[in-house]
């Protein structure tokens, strides 16, 4: 049994971590202009097929799809931001329902082009298997996790010490206020955008090296992504890679002592309960207190 | 004598343009499949199949020219229903259902309603036909698929067997109808249901590998659940002798997209590849889908085939006998026999096809040989054989 639950909790921070790099585009964007991007699934998804395009056509190692791939997402990115700045009232509420719209045409847009194919990686050197002790894992899964963690400390480091990174903060703090220190909000939400579409590029390059991708994949990641957020609660990038890291040991414990066929279900608990008990999420709550 | 020609010549134009159509009589038919959404990749295989079908039938004959109208599904059942009240409204002799029973079920159950006749060949659930639905015909099932695992098991008498199964209707019927039948002729099976939103299969493996210590892992989900379960099975190296699975697993286009992952490994099928059809429909059907959409013939493709060629018989016997619109289709269904690339179709009282089973073929360095029954074997099988 303890070899078992060994195995889970390390296959469980593993997929954790890939959660984290889905989920900080979605929680950028959420903590900086209370915007959920409901299309967020969609571009890690259009990064992803990035990949394979560059492994299909050159063989080359799909992390080397991440410049295409960010180029991609990000043209992207700015065009649902030029979209929802042209929203006027409601903001919130009618930039889910565009979102919404475009992930369906992306979603349609990659079954046109890509077909409705399942593909993942075929390089033998990310997925063979690599063993800690007695747990296992593949390459690819073990190269996720670092970058998921370099990723969330450029992200930390680029929102405290980069001027953008600090008028994103204070965007999401009180945008008047920030607009009176002379900060052009739309610049900064749109440099917000960005930056998600770089999170989103590096997440969907991942996401094909450890697992398949498919056309309709889009929305389940965006949920995956919202739960992590609501978990950490808004304006935490460490309280979302530990919230990740939460749903993800859930449901591999899940696996192991009861049910893969309750996993999504206990992880959907988990987070009723902390919306319930938490409503500002489990790391969310000093930050708005303060 | 020019102006004598020309006007025979006239005379003789006329006459075939205002006879070709009564020659050929045009009969409109309809069709739903999950060309976008989940069920895409299965959707676009039958939607293959199905024009591949209508495009033999309308050549083989002058006298009825089948047109068919597809509507996407998106791989939702409120839409599978929306879109056979509009086929109907439009006019459509009868339904070609789509893919996966939760949406061939409600979909079918307005094709009833309405009166049209409904056939599929994507959806094995053993509750479609028990709901007493006349108008409801289908070419294979849930029986088809168990009978050839249980086969292969019987052959192969592993000492245990842990099912790997997808929550989804099909492939969790299958499996809860293994583990009764398997369980009857003697063998320890486990049965580990997943969530379709799994992506990480190595919990489930080693739990295979620690506490069942199966000899065979059998897989009754779809594609992107079979590649991540045999790349966690090939990172968690449980002591398992084979790899087995249910639909679209040993197919050629598996092999072409996961090399690695798919050697050895054992699926149902009902032809070997390279593609060996011994039939002459099967002959014609592979070289018109070849020139169509130039590839080889595949397992989905060859289901839409099937059933939209024995509609299409049905409507040109019921057009013949002049019943077409006074319901005489359902009594043309009703007396199908034939054979086909899939072995003999008739239909039971509840509308399904008792002699459908299928063959255990395995991937062995891109060709796929049936290894399973005996009888229709056209390989000996690699056992143990793994794809590490």
């Amino acid at each position: 049994m303890f070899e078992l639950l060994q195995q889970s909790l390390f296959s469980g921070l593993l997929v954790g971590s890939v959660y984290a790099l889905v989920a900080l585009g979605i929680a950028l964007t959420f903590g900086a202009m209370k915007i959920i991007n409901l299309a967020h699934g969609e571009l890690v998804l259009l990064a992803a097929y990035m990949a394979y395009v560059i492994e299909s056509r050159t063989g080359w190692n799909p992390y080397a799809a991440i410049p295409l791939a960010f180029a991609v997402t990000a043209l992207v990115s700015i065009a649902i931001y030029l979209l929802i700045e042209r929203i006027r009232e409601h903001r919130e509420l009618n930039s889910l329902i565009l979102t919404f719209a475009i992930g369906v045409i992306l979603t349609n847009a990659i079954l046109l082009v890509f077909a409705s194919d399942v593909r993942s990686t075929n390089s033998p050197l990310l997925q063979d298997a690599v063993s800690l002790g007695s747990v296992y894992a593949m390459n690819s899964e073990l190269l996720a996790f670092v970058v998921s963690l370099l990723v969330m400390a450029g992200l930390w480091w680029w929102l405290r010490n980069s001027w953008y990174g600090r008028a994103v903060r204070a965007v999401s703090s009180n945008r008047d206020a920030s607009m009176l220190m002379g900060i052009d909000p739309r610049r900064v939400e749109l440099a917000a955008f960005i930056v998600a579409g770089i999170l989103a590029s590096v997440a969907g390059v991942a996401l094909y090296t450890m697992s398949v991708v498919q056309p309709a994949l889009g929305p389940a990641l965006t949920v995956k992504a919202f739960v992590v957020t609501v978990l950490a609660g808004v304006g935490s990038i460490p309280g979302v890679f530990c919230a990740a890291l939460l749903l993800g040991v859930t449901e591999a414990m899940t696996v192991t002592l009861a049910s893969s066929a309750l996993q999504e279900l206990v992880g959907m608990v988990l987070f009723l309960l902390v919306l319930f008990f938490m409503p500002n999420g489990l790391f969310g709550a000093r930050a708005r207190r303060g | 004598m020019i102006r004598r020609t020309f006007l025979l010549s006239t005379l003789l134009a006329t006459s075939l343009a205002v006879a070709a159509p009564a020659l050929a009589e045009e009969i409109a038919i309809g069709a739903h499949m999950p060309l976008t959404g989940s069920l895409a990749r299965s959707g676009q295989a039958f939607n293959e199949g199905m024009q591949v079908a209508i495009k033999v039938f309308n050549e083989s004959q002058s006298k009825h020219k089948i047109k068919v109208t597809v509507i996407d599904d998106e791989s939702q059942p409120a839409k599978a229903v929306t879109a056979v009240e509009k086929l109907n409204s439009d006019g459509a002799a009868a339904i070609i259902g789509g893919y996966g029973s939760n949406i061939v079920g409600p979909a079918s159950d307005t094709s009833n309603r309405l009166g049209k006749v409904y056939i599929t060949g994507g959806a094995v659930s053993d509750e479609l036909v028990a709901r007493g639905n006349t108008h409801f015909f289908r070419i294979n099932n849930n029986a088809g698929y168990q009978r050839g695992v249980e086969g292969l098991m019987q052959e192969l008498k592993p000492n245990g067997i842990s099912i790997v199964a997808s929550t989804r209707e099909a492939p969790a019927l299958l499996a809860k109808g293994l583990e009764e039948s398997l369980t009857k002729l003697g063998f320890k099976v486990t049965l580990h249901p997943f969530d379709p939103a799994i992506t990480d299969f190595k919990p489930i493996i080693n739990k295979v590998k620690l506490q069942d210590k199966s000899e065979i892992i059998f897989m009754s989900a779809y594609e992107n659940d079979y590649v991540g379960i045999i790349r966690a099975a090939k990172v968690l190296k449980p002591q398992v002798k084979a790899i087995v699975g249910a639909w679209s697993l040993a197919t050629p286009k598996m092999y072409s997209d996961f090399p690695d992952l798919m050697q050895n490994v054992i699926g149902t099928t009902f032809l070997p590849f390279p593609v060996e059809v011994k039939d002459e429909e099967g002959k014609k059907f592979a070289a018109v889908y070849k020139e169509m959409f130039g590839k080889e013939i595949e397992y989905a493709s060859t289901l839409a085939f099937v059933e939209t060629m024995v509609l299409s018989e049905a409507l040109a016997r019921a057009a013949d006998a002049g019943t077409l619109k006074s319901g005489g289709l359902l009594a043309e269904m009703k007396k199908t026999d034939r054979p086909s690339p899939l072995g003999r179709i008739t239909f039971n009282a509840v509308g399904d096809n008792p002699n459908f089973a299928l063959s255990m073929g395995q991937h062995r360095d891109g060709k796929i040989p049936l290894v399973s029954p005996a009888a229709s074997a056209t390989g000996k099988i690699a056992y143990p054989a793994l794809p590490w």
